[in-house]
C-alpha cells in the first residue's frame, strides 16, 4: 500500500510543480508574486470540464484551457503588473493581482455555483490500468505524469534552448541590462505571463480529470500549496519548483499513508517555514544582498 | 441589525489597524486572521471554561496574543519581503489546523456559548485605539517607525534597533488582533476554526491596501466602506467580492498608494510651511 501512496504522491507532486513553475517563472522574471495565479489554475479545470461537457474530446479540452488561461494571464499581466514595475511596486502588484483572483473565484462561483463539478469521464477510462510487481497502475494516472513530466521537459527546452527562453533568462537576470541589449521587456513579460497562466490552466484540467470534479476552492488550497512549494525550492528557480513539488507530493502521499490526513494538508507550510528559516531563500535560492536587502 | 453592520464596521476596522500597526515598521502580516483566532479562543474559553469576567478575558488574550505574535516574529523577520508574506500566510494556514485538531477548543464543531460583547464596546475600542495612533503620530517614536520602514539599514546607522522595533510591532498588532477576535467571538456567541481562515487575513490587508498604507484614517476608511457600503446597496452585497476586487485593481491603477496617500507627518510639516513660510 505504501507503494501506491508513493506513486500516487509523485503525480500530485508532479501536478503541483507544474502549478509551482508558473509561480516561479513570474516571480524570475518580474520579481513578484501573482496571487491571481492559483485562481487561474482554478479556472482552467472548469474551461476543461466544461468542452468536455459539451462533447469535446479529452484532448481539444487541454487545448482550450491552455488557450483560455494563457489569454488570462495576459490579462493579469495588463492590468496588475504592467503598470507596477519596480521593486518598491512589489507589494502593491502581488495585491492587485490577490484582487483578480477573488473576482475570478466570485465569477465562476456566480457561473457554476459553489459546489464542485463532476467531470463525467467514461468508466473505462478511470479504471484501466495493469499490476506491476504488486503496485496497480492507472493509465490516467500515468496519462497525467507522462503528460506534466512532458510539459515540464518542453518548458526546460524553451527556457534553455530558444530565443525567446534566453530572452527570458536576460530578463530574469537584470531588466535594464537586458533592455539595452535590445531586449523587449513587456513582450518579455507578457510571454512569460502567457506561459505560466497557460501551464496552470492545463494542470487545472489534469487535476480535474484525476480527481473527477472540479470546485472553486482548490484555489486557495492546491494553488497556495503551489505557492508555498515555491518558497521551498527558491523564487524564480526552475528545478526548486519541480523538486518542490515532488517532495511535498511524497509527503503528503506518505503522511496520508500513516493517518496523518489533516496534518497532510498543512505540512506543506510547515517544511516551507522551517526550510525560509534555514534558507531564507529557499532550497536552491542564492540570495544576492538586493534580495536579502527587500 | 444596523447594530451589527457598525459592529462589523468596528471590528474590521480594529482588524485593519492592526495589519497598518505591523505595517508600520515595513512588514506585511498576512497571519493576523490567526492572531485573532488566539484572542477569540484563548478569551472563548478563560469565560466559559475557567469562569471569568469578559473584561479580564480580552486583555489577557490579547497579551498571551501580542507575545504569540513577538515570539513568531522573531524567526520570522529573518526573511524579508515576499518571503515574509509567505511564512505569514503559512502561520494562517497552521493556526486553522492546530485549532480544529485541539479536542479542548472544539475541534471542527467550534466553541459556543461566548457572550458579553455590545456593539459600543467595539466602538469604544476604536476610538481608543485611533486617538492611540493619532498620539503617536506626534511623537518620536513615528519617525523611528517611518525610518525603520523606508530603510533599515539606515535606521540602523542612526542607533534604531530595527529588529526590535519590528517584533514590537507584531506583537503590538497580534494583541489588537487579538482584542478584535475576542470581541467578535463574544458578539457571535459561536465561533469555529473557519471563522478565522485565511480569506480573513487576506481582506484585512485589501481594506489598508485600498484605503491608503500611510496612514491610520485610510485604513479605517477602507474597513470601513468595504464593509457598510455593500449592506445598503442590495446588488452590491450579492456581487461583493467581484465589485470588490475590480474596486481595489481600479483603484490601485489610479492611485497606487491607497485612497487617502497623505502622509500624516509630511501633510503637517506642509501645513506649516504653509502658514509660517519656509524655513
Amino acid at each position: 500500500m505504501i507503494a501506491d501512496q508513493i506513486v500516487n504522491g509523485v503525480i500530485l507532486g508532479s501536478m503541483y510543480a507544474l502549478v509551482a513553475l508558473g509561480y516561479t517563472l513570474v516571480f524570475g522574471v518580474l520579481d513578484k508574486l501573482n496571487f491571481a495565479h492559483s485562481e487561474v489554475f482554478m479556472l482552467g479545470g472548469y474551461v476543461g470540464l466544461s468542452w468536455f461537457a459539451l462533447g469535446a474530446p479529452l484532448w481539444a479540452s487541454v487545448v482550450v484551457a491552455f488557450v483560455i488561461c494563457g489569454l488570462l494571464g495576459l490579462f493579469v499581466e495588463l492590468v496588475s503588473f504592467r503598470k507596477f514595475t519596480g521593486r518598491d511596486a512589489q507589494i502593491t502588484a502581488s495585491l492587485s493581482s490577490l484582487a483578480v483572483g477573488i473576482v475570478i473565484v466570485d465569477l465562476v462561483q456566480k457561473h457554476w455555483g459553489s459546489e464542485p463539478v463532476s467531470l463525467p469521464l467514461p468508466v473505462e477510462l478511470r479504471t484501466a490500468g495493469f499490476t506491476f510487481m504488486g503496485v496497480t497502475f492507472n493509465w490516467l494516472k500515468l496519462g497525467i505524469l507522462g503528460f506534466t513530466l512532458a510539459l515540464m521537459a518542453g518548458l526546460h527546452v524553451l527556457v534553455s534552448r530558444t530565443a525567446l527562453g534566453r530572452n527570458i533568462r536576460a530578463v530574469a537576470d537584470n531588466p535594464t541590462s537586458a533592455t539595452l541589449m535590445g531586449v523587449d521587456v513587456k513582450r518579455v513579460n507578457q510571454s512569460t505571463f502567457f506561459i505560466a497562466s497557460a501551464l496552470a490552466g492545463v494542470a487545472g484540467v489534469l487535476l480535474a480529470m484525476r480527481t473527477g470534479f472540479a470546485t472553486s476552492d482548490i484555489g486557495l488550497s492546491f494553488g497556495l500549496k503551489a505557492l508555498a512549494i515555491m518558497g521551498i525550492g527558491g523564487m524564480g528557480d526552475l528545478r526548486g519548483a519541480v523538486v518542490g513539488g515532488l517532495l511535498v507530493g511524497l509527503l503528503e502521499g506518505l503522511a496520508f499513508q500513516f493517518g496523518l490526513g489533516r496534518i497532510a494538508d498543512i505540512a506543506v507550510w510547515i517544511l516551507m517555514i522551517f526550510v525560509l528559516l534555514v534558507r531564507p531563500a529557499g532550497l536552491f535560492g542564492n540570495a544576492t544582498a538586493r534580495d536579502v536587502r527587500a | 441589525m444596523m447594530q451589527d453592520y457598525l459592529f462589523f464596521a468596528g471590528i474590521n476596522i480594529l482588524l485593519a489597524w492592526s495589519v497598518y500597526i505591523i505595517l508600520m515598521s515595513g512588514s506585511l502580516s498576512f497571519a493576523n486572521g490567526g492572531f485573532m483566532a488566539v484572542g477569540a479562543y484563548a478569551s472563548g474559553l478563560m469565560t466559559t471554561r475557567y469562569g471569568w469576567d469578559l473584561w479580564l478575558a480580552i486583555p489577557a488574550s490579547a497579551a498571551l496574543a501580542g507575545l504569540f505574535g513577538a515570539l513568531i516574529s522573531l524567526p520570522a523577520l529573518r526573511t524579508r519581503g515576499v518571503y515574509l508574506i509567505l511564512v505569514t500566510i503559512g502561520v494562517s494556514f497552521c493556526m486553522v489546523v492546530a485549532i480544529e485538531s485541539t479536542e479542548l477548543l472544539g475541534g471542527v464543531q467550534g466553541l459556543g456559548g461566548l457572550v458579553g460583547t455590545e456593539p459600543w464596546h467595539v466602538g469604544a475600542l476604536v476610538l481608543a485605539v485611533g486617538a492611540c495612533l493619532w498620539l503617536v503620530s506626534y511623537t518620536p517614536l513615528q519617525r523611528i517607525l517611518d525610518a525603520v520602514r523606508e530603510d533599515e539599514h539606515v535606521a540602523g546607522a542612526l542607533g534604531v534597533n530595527a529588529t526590535y522595533v519590528k517584533v514590537v510591532t507584531f506583537g503590538v498588532g497580534a494583541a489588537l488582533a487579538a482584542a478584535a477576535g475576542a470581541l467578535y467571538g463574544h458578539y457571535l456567541i459561536f465561533i469555529r476554526p473557519e471563522h478565522f481562515n485565511i480569506m480573513i487575513s487576506l481582506f484585512m490587508v485589501l481594506y489598508v491596501i485600498l484605503g491608503g498604507v500611510n496612514n491610520l484614517w485610510g485604513a479605517a476608511l477602507g474597513a470601513a466602506l468595504m464593509t457598510l457600503v455593500p449592506e445598503f446597496i442590495r446588488v452590491l452585497a450579492e456581487w461583493r467580492p467581484t465589485v470588490f476586487g475590480v474596486l481595489i485593481v481600479l483603484l490601485l491603477l489610479v492611485r497606487p498608494e491607497g485612497i487617502l496617500a497623505f502622509r500624516t507627518v509630511t501633510a503637517r510639516a506642509g501645513k506649516r510651511i504653509r502658514k509660517e513660510g519656509a524655513p
